[in-house]
């Protein structure tokens, strides 16, 4: 356990086992009936002071005593955008179970990713130590749970983007339509940019059979360029590397959208014995 | 002749729907005079609480963070203005942050062992709870990382390395954890019903 996580846990222990000190209380405005104080907010008497327990700005708890209540939010930690939305989608796969939790609550309070609600009910019950417990397991578990749960997505990320560029005279033309990845379509050495005009007009030279024009016109006399990956373009690149008889087309990715692959400067080489 | 006498677009519209009638009336729960829940108190204003900053001051140059820590308990804005009551939690964290950790407990057994030294370990923990409350909103608020609006593709998260904010959450952090040890200790010499007087007490800093 890390240096600041044992006192941080500490406060919220002993915070919650002073504030779960329930009883019994109808309510004062419907009768007969027992509402949780702390939620129906009718009676400002019976509401204690709200306890906030935060270890930093991004990992936070929140206690709300009442007489017959107490609500207990919690802020994870969310250091970036991807524990954002795994943060997110695990605490709604909890309260969508929420029934099964009984302490749980269905909705967190604003600007908290988790609430409890325990009631009277709810002590009167379970055991107040166990219930503190649950409570404090959960801040604990729910940490390395998500950092877990982030390092398997990125590792399955990088099988994905991997398995999703290698297979590229199949896969790419369905899956990737609009994607802004630029594509090196290297015969020989040198690069040159080209625009996605002279490839139509060498498309038109290709529909016509012109099939040595197109590609001079396509690639030029370098026969390395840059372009954006389109389903069709890529279609035709194929066609056209099919057509040129060429035996190798190296496509790299080279835009921002993927640093992954920057950063490994991953060059992909594709085969077409099969389609030559 | 129809008991509804003349149609308004509020009367039309959902939006009475969501009055709560129960504050309308006087005798409902919901109009409870809180104020009858704490005696009288006198009110701070903020040059009191700045007169209080500089005598905490002098005590802390001089040494005597035990004194210091002390005066700023023992007159806390109960009832002021919230720059009052920021001011003072200011002055009070300002103490606690001098203070060395090996030297938390012998003071607090000290002070808790005199006469109206429980008090004033209710009234830290009061201060506590409102700075850890006070620093997380302030800068929940202002650097919220919660609403994905950077797009970089950087922040997208795929990195392992990047995205962790930087020195801003440091700080705020290290002034969290001297709260935390503080509320530690405060504990284990007055016990759970420090916290207890805490959540219940009307008289709030």
């Amino acid at each position: 356990m890390s240096q600041s996580l044992r006192p941080y846990l500490q406060a919220v222990r002993s915070s919650l086992t002073a504030a779960l000190c329930l009883s019994n209380f109808a309510s004062q405005t419907a009768e007969r009936h027992n509402v949780p104080e702390i939620e129906a907010q009718t009676s400002p008497e019976v509401l204690l002071t709200p306890l906030t327990i935060a270890r930093n700005e991004n990992e936070r708890v929140l206690i709300e005593p009442s007489i017959n209540s107490i609500r207990i939010s919690i802020r994870i930690k969310q250091a970036d955008e991807i524990e954002h939305i795994l943060v997110h989608k695990f605490t709604r796969f909890l309260t969508q179970r929420a029934e099964s939790f009984f302490i749980l609550r269905r909705k967190p309070i604003k600007g908290y990713d988790i609430s409890f609600l325990i009631t009277n009910f709810h002590t009167e019950e379970m055991l107040k130590h166990k219930l503190v417990d649950f409570i404090i397991q959960f801040m604990e578990e729910v940490d390395k749970e998500i950092s877990e749960m982030k390092l398997f997505l990125n590792a399955r990320a990088r099988f994905v983007a991997e398995s999703f560029l290698t297979p590229v005279s199949l896969i790419c033309p369905q899956t990737r339509p609009n994607s802004q990845v630029d594509v090196c379509l290297s015969l020989t050495k040198r690069t040159r940019r080209i625009n996605k005009q002279s490839i139509c007009a060498a498309s038109s030279w290709l529909v016509e059979g012109h099939d040595s024009d197109a590609l001079r016109l396509a690639f030029g006399e370098h026969k390395r360029i840059m372009i954006t990956l389109s389903s069709r373009l890529l279609l035709w690149l194929l066609q056209v590397v099919i057509l040129s008889n060429c035996r190798r087309l190296t496509i790299a990715s080279k835009g921002n959208t993927y640093p992954e692959f920057e950063k490994h400067t991953r060059e992909l080489t594709i085969r077409f014995l099969s389609l030559a | 002749m129809s008991i509804i006498q003349q149609h308004t677009a509020a009367s039309l519209s959902d939006a009475w729907r969501t009055i709560n009638i129960d504050a309308l009336e006087e005798d409902s729960s919901v109009n409870f005079d809180t104020s009858t829940l704490h005696p009288a108190l006198p009110e701070v204003s903020e040059a009191d609480v700045r007169q209080i900053n500089i005598q905490v001051r002098q005590l802390l140059r001089g040494g005597d963070a035990e004194g210091a820590l002390r005066g700023s308990l023992e007159m806390p804005v109960y009832n002021g203005s919230d720059l009052a009551k920021e001011a003072h939690l200011h002055t009070v964290i300002e103490v606690l942050q001098s203070i060395k950790a090996s030297e938390m407990t012998p003071m607090l057994q000290r002070i808790y062992g005199t006469p109206g030294g429980s008090e004033c370990l209710d009234v830290l923990m009061k201060y506590l709870y409102k700075g850890m409350a006070a620093t997380s909103a302030a800068d929940g608020n202002s650097s919220a990382p919660r609403t994905p609006t950077r797009m970089t593709p950087q922040q997208t998260g795929f990195s392992q390395v990047g995205g962790r904010p930087g020195g801003a959450n440091e700080s705020t952090g290290g002034a969290m954890s001297v709260l935390l040890s503080w509320h530690e200790k405060v504990v284990e010499v007055a016990g759970l019903g420090c916290i207890g007087r805490c959540m219940t007490d009307w008289r709030k800093v």
